[in-house]
């Protein structure tokens, strides 16, 4: 890690949140938000310099991630989702500080992950890991299997031995043969480096397990058999998963609870079932409309509503509310006040000035509003 | 929706028996056998299919862009023109006039140092007699209609000024310049996020609507495909495996590899405790299993499967068919769940 982060120190060594710190110290929890979280991740903001000119100097920077927070229970899987560029990747390096957050806390357990010192860090990856988008490009060409799945246990002083055992153990737990150890990661299908991805997060035993779009490289029928052997293997060791992926009804199916992003901040964090069925803010909403659905008959039933333009760019986010010139309900506050992550049911939290009620769809909103909205007419 | 009303129409495009073969160093690799389909004038065709099932490939082979060192069979019929037996000069007049391509990347697809205006104009002028002048005042027209906003000023600005949903606008715009009777689009929306996805599919669907033409949509997508085909064509492994009305390949399919892909995917709207997924992995064009590619993954497959490549069958519904030696039994186990 080369760049030093420009981090604010005064409270480098408290982790006492205080006790408007946010919503999710309040209290109150959800059905699904059981016992100690695990982790717990409080404003965590990452901006990458945009530097110009002969001298580098620094002229703006890229908000990636700004003042997100939420926590991590045990045994679940908190998907995150939203648009490229919203920041979801950035939000999982910088919780393994892949990526050196800006400033915010990241804790685990009672350590605060933001302020372990490189020999520490170190010794916090065993218990948190990330398996990798590409799983061409996360596997390195000139290492055979069991040296890319043993290299977590070498570093971390496992015996030859063992470790040779483990490794084979282990590409037998991810569905793959003990003596593929011996091959090198061009001898294997997409599908079967995520297998190894895989196999090499869990060589560790870790806690949490950040997946970045660990499906999405793949083709649907290899899909399904990798979200399968996730959804085992969480079972069997107790895993807590962060689970980012752009794919709705990928996300929904592996999620306990979802967070939104947008451009950089969360819209919306609750449980899959209220998320999918009472989404309140409208950004929510406008997404799931969009998701073309494998069905030929609701297709054609669905009112689909189009949001206008395009996500603007993370260097110079609009004021107020990020979503507000994309909105089909904003109001004038809306373009002025940005809106604190708050809990309006409990376990469900919305950044939202006027969020939508339970039952409340976006089309109704807007005819109340007075407002036009684009509906697909096909 | 208009198609087997019962008077048939002479189909725009007629492929019977095509078959695409790239040289390599180890033989010959078929990335499309025997492929037979035709497609109505207005109706929306789409083509899914895995990476490697051949969906792309057959389209390259259409419009004549396959490299060099490839082999080609059957017959391609376009509106009375064979296209396989066209010269090079003859495919060109064809080519952005009466068939138009709309690509997955359109960074890639487009020039990076023409104006996006200049690129529109280039296939206006290139088909037709009207002058630059003319020709750029459509280009904006074009631009305007598929909604990219202030499309004066955008005409004189370059791809990379466009982000991925504008450019993807803009190709559409290109690929309508010369009112094409076919539009192909091979994994439009691939690149998008999903909310640029739906408006970018309903700059689709209006093109296709007022320009009356008919659409070839390849995609890996089944809910796009829900959303937007009169017909349905499933490719596995160089092969049609099932071939259809959108409703019956999604509500009636009678072959194991649809079922089983229309099982893998996760739904939006109701949660599977498991996904049922495919075991293995799809074959090797340059060694494919005897008889049926699929069979070594199909959880229906019998010995019998291996002994020859099953022919695609007819069924019941006009225009439905499966390639399954099991297409019988699949059809005695539909109506047992219903």
């Amino acid at each position: 890690m080369t760049d030093t982060p420009d981090r604010d120190d005064t409270d480098r060594n408290s982790i006492d949140l205080g006790a408007d710190a946010s919503p999710f110290d309040s209290g109150a929890v959800s059905t699904l938000e059981v016992g100690e979280p695990l982790l717990r991740v409080r404003n965590l903001v990452k901006e990458f310099p945009i530097r110009a000119g002969v001298f580098r100097r620094q002229v703006g920077s890229v908000k990636a991630v700004s003042d997100v927070s939420f926590n991590l229970f045990p045994d679940e899987t908190l998907g995150v989702v939203g648009e490229s560029g919203c920041g979801k990747s950035t939000l999982g390096r910088s919780l393994l500080r892949l990526i050196e957050p800006t400033s915010g806390t990241v804790t685990f357990g009672d350590e605060d992950v933001t302020l372990a010192g490189r020999r520490r860090l170190q010794q916090l990856r065993s218990d948190l890991q990330m398996v990798f988008q590409d799983p061409y490009a996360s596997l390195n060409p000139r290492l055979p299997i069991r040296d890319i799945v043993g290299e977590p246990m070498r570093i971390h002083g496992v015996s030859r031995k063992e470790a040779k055992e483990r490794v084979g153990d282990l590409l037998n737990r991810v569905g793959l043969l003990a003596e593929h150890g011996n091959r090198y990661p061009h001898e294997f299908s997409g599908g079967q480096r995520q297998r190894i991805g895989i196999a090499r997060s869990l060589a560790l035993r870790p806690k949490v397990i950040v997946l970045d779009e660990p499906v999405s490289a793949l083709d649907v029928s290899i899909q399904a058999q990798v979200l399968n052997l996730l959804d085992e293997l969480q079972d069997e060791f107790d895993l807590s998963y962060i689970f980012i992926a752009h794919d709705l009804s990928v996300v929904r199916h592996t999620s306990d609870r979802i967070a939104v992003m947008y451009l950089g901040r969360l819209a919306e964090v609750t449980d899959r079932t209220t998320l999918y069925d009472e989404p309140a803010h409208p950004y929510t909403q406008s997404l799931l409309s969009a998701v073309p659905v494998a069905d030929p008959k609701r297709e054609r039933e669905r009112k689909r509503i189009i949001l206008q333009g395009d996500v603007p760019s993370p260097a110079n986010p609009p004021k107020g509310c990020r979503f507000h010139p994309r909105c089909p309900v904003a109001k004038d506050k809306c373009s002025v006040e940005t809106p604190e992550l708050t809990e309006i049911t409990p376990g469900h939290y919305v950044s939202c000035h006027y969020p939508l009620i339970a039952g409340e769809t976006l089309l109704d909103r807007t005819r109340t509003l007075g407002r036009n909205v684009d509906i697909a007419h096909h | 929706m208009t198609y087997s009303n019962g008077s048939t129409p002479p189909p725009l495009l007629a492929v019977d028996d095509l078959s695409v073969g790239f040289h390599n160093r180890e033989g010959v690799v078929r990335a499309v056998s025997n492929v037979s389909f035709e497609i109505n004038p207005g109706e929306v065709l789409a083509v899914v299919g895995e990476s490697g099932s051949g969906k792309s490939v057959t389209a390259l082979a259409l419009m004549q862009l396959h490299p060099r060192n490839t082999e080609i069979t059957g017959d391609v019929i376009f509106d009375g023109m064979d296209l396989l037996s066209m010269e090079d000069e003859e495919m060109r007049s064809i080519r952005g006039r009466d068939i138009a391509m709309i690509f997955q990347d359109p960074m890639t697809a487009m020039n990076p140092v023409f104006s996006v205006g200049d690129q529109i104009v280039e296939s206006i002028v290139l088909h037709s007699d009207i002058n630059k002048k003319e020709a750029w005042n459509k280009a904006v027209d074009l631009l305007a209609s598929v909604g990219v906003p202030e499309p004066k000023r955008r005409a004189s600005q370059y791809p990379h000024e466009y982000s991925g949903g504008m450019r993807q606008r803009a190709m559409i715009a290109m690929a309508i310049a010369n009112d094409p009777k076919l539009l192909i689009a091979d994994e439009p929306t691939t690149a998008l996020d999903v909310t640029v996805q739906a408006q970018v599919m309903e700059v689709l669907y209006e093109v296709q609507e007022q320009t009356g033409s008919a659409m070839m949509l390849i995609t890996h997508d089944l809910g796009l495909v829900a959303g937007a085909a009169d017909r349905v064509q499933v490719m596995y492994a160089s092969r049609l495996m099932e071939t259809g009305g959108v409703d019956d390949v999604f509500y009636r399919s009678r072959n194991p590899y649809t079922r089983a892909l229309l099982d893998s995917i996760p739904d939006l709207e109701t949660v599977k405790e498991t996904l049922n997924s495919i075991p293995g992995n799809p074959p090797s064009l340059a060694h494919p299993p005897p008889g049926c590619a699929f069979a070594p993954r199909c959880s229906m497959a019998i010995p019998d499967c291996a002994e020859g490549v099953p022919d695609l069958v007819a069924l019941d519904e006009p225009g439905h068919a499966s390639r399954c030696i099991r297409t019988a039994d699949i059809e005695v186990a539909v109506e047992a769940t219903v």
